[in-house]
């Protein structure tokens, strides 16, 4: 079948504004966007500049925009989007060309939460335990990959990009709530800031973008519950 | 610390969020319309003490009218409603795997309640009322 692909270019060195790019593509429908946009790049026009490294949804390096929503571009079959395909950056995040944004504002609030164990407690002989309950309660916010599909999804983030944006918030559910981790204090004071978990508005375009199936908005609501409790 | 690339409103606006990114517009577009409400009450109680009743007089027929009624009864029953579903999602994280449900549930309270009062505000309006 043949699909008509718009895809939003921007070369920051010629281009005082971004333009629109069309390309038509013979594929399958079972094909993935991702495959389209190579077929774009290796056979149509080189200088298009996409992101994308392991191409099976688990590094998140090519996070997109498909027909206006946050998507993994290769988690998303042509046969579920159209004929018709817009493909544009993800929004919040400086362009660095074409598809390609700049991701160290994104890793600077991830780094921000410590989305590492803290536990200066003597290391136990064997390993430290943890029920099979106890690792549940985190289990849904270890699947993060990073793609910063949720952080971009967010208006609260697209407003002010102090914000530390879900993505760092799942970070953090996923130690606070480790029963192995001694640190969740600390990270409840972070989150408590003015930039921190309650600028989240509920909109829930978080959870509709994550290609993890992560309930980001419940671990959101989950982190600021704990500080209601905290006293925070 | 990064102030974030510039998203314009429409650009923001063309993200195809869904029933919850509707509902957190209209939340925003009812508040601007409860302050609305208010400020012209405080305006008209400002010219009525300073100036004299004219400009206040003309006000208040403005927000008294019955097409402003039932814009103020749907921004504050609106505003009101869907604030009291963020407080319940925000009390009990688990029912976020409901929040679809959760949202018709609102509009379900919603449009009855909303409807009735409106309607017979706008047939009172058509047939000579004030």
């Amino acid at each position: 079948m043949k699909i008509q692909l718009k895809i939003r270019r921007f070369n920051p060195e010629t281009d005082k504004k971004p333009s629109w790019g069309k390309y038509e593509v013979e594929v399958e429908p079972t094909d993935r966007v991702l495959d389209a946009l190579h077929y774009v790049k290796w056979y149509q026009d080189g200088t298009l500049t996409l992101r994308r490294s392991c191409a099976h949804g688990i590094c998140g390096s090519d996070a997109v925009r498909i027909n206006g929503r946050n998507r993994l571009a290769c988690k998303v079959l042509i046969k579920d989007v159209g004929r018709k395909i817009t493909v544009e950056p993800i929004l919040g995040l400086p362009v660095v060309k074409d598809l390609v944004v700049d991701m160290q504002p994104f890793m600077d609030h991830y780094r921000s939460v410590m989305p590492y164990l803290i536990n200066d407690e003597p290391p136990p002989v064997t390993e430290r335990h943890q029920s099979i309950e106890e690792r549940e309660r985190f289990d849904d916010t270890t699947k993060c990959i990073l793609c910063a599909a949720c952080t971009t999804s967010c208006p609260s983030f697209w407003t002010m990009g102090q914000y530390v944006g879900p993505a760092a918030i799942v970070q953090a559910h996923r130690f606070i709530f480790d029963s192995r981790d001694r640190a969740g204090r600390e990270r409840l004071n972070i989150l408590a800031a003015s930039d921190g978990v309650w600028r989240c508005r509920t909109i829930y375009n978080c959870t509709d973008a994550c290609p993890r199936d992560i309930q980001v908005t419940q671990a959101i609501a989950e982190v600021k519950k704990e500080m209601l409790l905290n006293g925070l | 610390m990064y102030r974030g690339r510039h998203v314009g409103y429409l650009e923001g606006l063309r993200y195809k969020g869904q029933e919850n990114m509707l509902a957190w517009v209209l939340h925003r577009i009812t508040g601007l319309g409860i302050l609305i409400l208010v400020g012209t009450h405080v305006i008209a109680a400002f010219f009525l003490n300073a100036i004299g009743d004219n400009i206040s007089t003309t006000i208040t027929t403005i927000y008294e009218s019955k097409p402003m009624q039932v814009f103020v009864y749907f921004c504050v029953l609106y505003h009101a409603l869907n604030g009291l579903r963020l407080i319940v999602e925000d009390l009990w994280p688990p029912l976020l795997r409901y929040h679809r449900e959760l949202l018709w549930f609102q509009w379900l309270v919603f449009l009855p309640v909303f409807g009735l009062p409106a309607a017979l505000m706008i047939v009172s309006l058509w047939s000579g009322g004030a």
